[in-house]
């Protein structure tokens, strides 16, 4: 079972070896009622204390496999089912510093049965989330 | 007395709730806990694997309906009309999209598939492939005896062309096979004070696109310009307090017309309020408990009398 946030503190790690981190990682559960084809999905901004990570220049781990952004689009046959997580792996040389960050995660998705004046909806979600080395 | 309404849960009610403090099997037990006999999913969210279940996961699915007693009622399914941001689906793709959801909701053992088309305007007008797509897959509807059934959901109307069209094109066809899904989130007559998917922006259009969310209040009399179309009811709702009072749907009202106009199928519960954990449990049991006594004095007072002695 996942945490109830959209925002999992479970996977929220830095990438890269101890002193020569490379990058983080920001885990999400599909925060959608319904798993969705990867194609809906416009985007996940995120920020970190306050620092933008914008979705443009993050890459997505969706079931084993990283994509970048201008892949989103492309993906009609790779799904994120309802339960399940993808990361964003952001660079930032040096990573993140042990201990808690405030994280904010803005999931853009496009749901073809709204109204298109709401297509994509912003879904935010934010939380104070450790990074534990 | 007439016949009874068939009493639902659709595992939509759980969101959240499922793949964080709940798991399949806990569904099945707290629908089956409610004293309801049909349990209704969303192939894309309940369906682990979808669209092509592991033979393990079936035979658990199989298990569980026959442990918990529970009949398979209906499967939602999306056809994700503007599928990339610079390409709508044509009508092959979208029948194929139809085929593949018919298909495992007859494996499942579904009767009712509710296809959920994107839409071209506010006041959710389906992408003109439903209707090329529908037609083509209607012998195989027919063939694997499952009802195709569209919602007409809030903020259409009862009164409206999506649901004109929709007649039409099963008077045009004759088919058996195509009907209307009812969301009683229409017959809601007081605002919602929040909804779930609602952004700042939706909320600054609450007098504009978004004003459904203080109700759109069809009157629940229109049921009978469509009940004959109608074999599936899901009973949308979002907050019954502790003395079974709903503060949105007047179930006082919809209960006995529905009761009025012979309806024996599904009231599918569909709980879409609070999302803090397990809250959905108590409020479909409450919704149950509710309609379930509105059910029992409709029928009180429309029993034959007794007999008198002499």
């Amino acid at each position: 079972m996942l945490e109830r946030n959209h925002i999992q503190t479970s996977g929220f790690s830095n990438i890269g070896p101890e002193g020569n981190r490379t990058g983080f990682r920001v885990r999400l559960r599909q925060p959608n009622y319904r798993g969705t084809r990867v194609s809906l999905l416009e985007g996940i901004d995120v920020t970190v204390d306050g620092e933008r990570y914008p979705s443009q220049e993050n890459r997505f781990l969706i079931d084993g496999r990283e994509y970048g952004h201008a892949d989103l689009d492309t993906l009609i046959d790779v799904r994120w089912p309802v339960g399940t997580t993808v990361d964003v792996l952001i660079d930032k040389p040096g990573g993140l510093e042990p201990g808690v960050h405030l994280v904010e995660t803005v999931v853009l998705y496009r749901h073809p049965y709204f109204p298109p004046q709401f297509r994509p909806v912003p879904v935010p979600d934010s939380r104070h989330a450790t990074i534990v080395l | 007395m007439s016949g009874s309404f068939k009493y639902g849960v659709s595992l939509y009610s759980y969101t959240d709730d499922f793949g964080t403090v709940m798991g399949l099997e806990d569904a099945f037990y707290h629908v089956a806990e409610a004293s309801a006999t049909g349990i209704e999913i969303l192939g894309e969210a309940h369906v682990e694997g979808y669209p092509e279940p592991s033979s393990a996961w079936l035979d658990r699915w199989f298990s569980l309906v026959e442990k918990y007693r529970l009949e398979p009622t209906n499967y939602a399914c999306w056809i994700d009309t503007d599928i990339q941001k610079r390409r709508d689906i044509g009508v092959e793709e979208a029948a194929a999209q139809l085929t593949l959801d018919l298909n495992l909701a007859k494996r499942l053992g579904f009767k009712f598939i509710r296809p959920k088309f994107g839409v071209i305007d506010d006041e959710l007008t389906p992408h003109p492939v439903w209707e090329g797509a529908t037609e083509r897959v209607l012998d195989l509807a027919a063939k694997l005896d499952i009802s195709i059934i569209p919602e007409i959901h809030a903020p259409t109307p009862i009164r409206h062309p999506v649901v004109e069209a929709y007649i039409d094109f099963i008077q045009r066809t004759g088919t058996r096979h195509f009907g209307l899904l009812i969301d009683t989130g229409i017959f809601q007559d007081r605002p919602l004070p929040s909804w779930q998917h609602e952004t700042p922006e939706m909320r600054e259009l609450r007098s504009g696109a978004m004003s459904f969310l203080d109700g759109i209040k069809v009157p629940v009399e229109q049921l009978a310009e469509v009940i004959d179309y109608t074999p599936f009811i899901q009973a949308k709702f979002h907050h019954i307090d502790e003395d079974l009072h709903d503060h949105n749907i007047p179930w006082e009202k919809v209960v006995p017309m529905l009761k009025s106009l012979g309806y024996t199928g599904y009231l599918s519960s569909e709980y879409e309020g609070v999302r803090d954990p397990w809250v959905a449990i108590e409020q479909v049991r409450r919704q149950h408990a509710l309609i379930r006594k509105l059910e029992r004095e409709y029928d009180q007072q429309h029993a034959a009398p007794a007999a008198v002695e002499a």
